[in-house]
């Protein structure tokens, strides 16, 4: 019983995070699947894909009726993502995955700065 | 170049990130748009969920053939996060683009340092 809650209360803040950031939510729910679970990495990351499907369609069920959804972007980034995810995903085993997770992780925290750099300049503004 | 063909490019380019990097599209997808498609905070994480159905499923396939989910944990999962989902789109509603942009900002901090570290 307390398995169940516990892992109903990872699925539920992962949901929640999900929907205010627009984002799939895999992110945060495979680091707690391998900490709190115990399960392993690569299954973790099984699981979360599958679980991010039906939380993005509740999301986008309510971003559709609100009309906050830009159809030409989707459409056209869906199948160029699609399209990558499957190269990817195929010569993934050909490249070394921890310098380039280095790299780019530099990179994304160096775009997280700006960004809050930016939004710092406008609170100023107004 | 037309405006189709750049978001073509751009969603490539993520596909192959994310797959590379094992993160989702999401933290690349919005920024993008943010910055270079001026899209409006809200709209662009609208509409990256929107991208994230069919990268999710073409992976889950490809995990699926693995033998590597683990259908008890994701039903359990997936109860939480359909209730989570679909309130953490209410507040998205009410937040602010500044405040969300900040957020966002920080997950995309937490998350270059995870990426670090692992």
């Amino acid at each position: 019983m307390t398995m169940i809650l516990l892992v109903f209360g990872i699925g539920l803040s992962t949901g929640i995070l999900s929907g205010l950031l627009g984002i799939g939510g895999g992110v945060v729910l495979v680091p707690m699947m391998v900490f709190l679970l115990g399960i392993a990495q690569h299954t973790a990351q099984g699981i979360s894909m599958l679980v991010i499907i039906p939380t993005s369609i509740v999301s986008v069920w309510y971003f559709y009726k609100e009309k906050l959804i830009n159809y030409q972007a989707a459409a056209y980034m869906a199948g160029g993502a699609a399209l990558g995810a499957l190269i990817s995903a195929n010569f993934v085993q050909a490249v070394p995955a921890s310098a380039l997770k280095r790299i780019f992780g530099i990179f994304v925290i160096l775009i997280g700065f700006r960004m809050i750099w930016a939004t710092r300049k406008k609170d100023e503004d107004i | 170049m037309s405006e189709r063909l750049k978001f073509a490019g751009a969603g490539f380019g993520v596909g192959i990130l994310s797959g590379l990097l094992g993160v989702g599209g999401g933290i690349f997808i919005v920024p993008i748009m943010v910055t270079y498609f001026n899209i409006t905070q809200h709209i662009a994480q609208a509409t990256s969920m929107a991208i994230v159905i069919p990268t999710a499923f073409i992976s889950s396939i490809i995990y699926g053939f693995h033998g590597n989910i683990d259908v008890n944990v994701a039903l359990n999962l997936i109860v939480g996060s359909m209730v989570g989902a679909s309130i953490g789109v209410r507040i998205m509603k009410k937040v602010p683009a500044i405040r969300l942009k900040q957020l966002f900002a920080i997950l995309l901090i937490m998350v270059g340092v995870r990426m670090i570290l692992t």
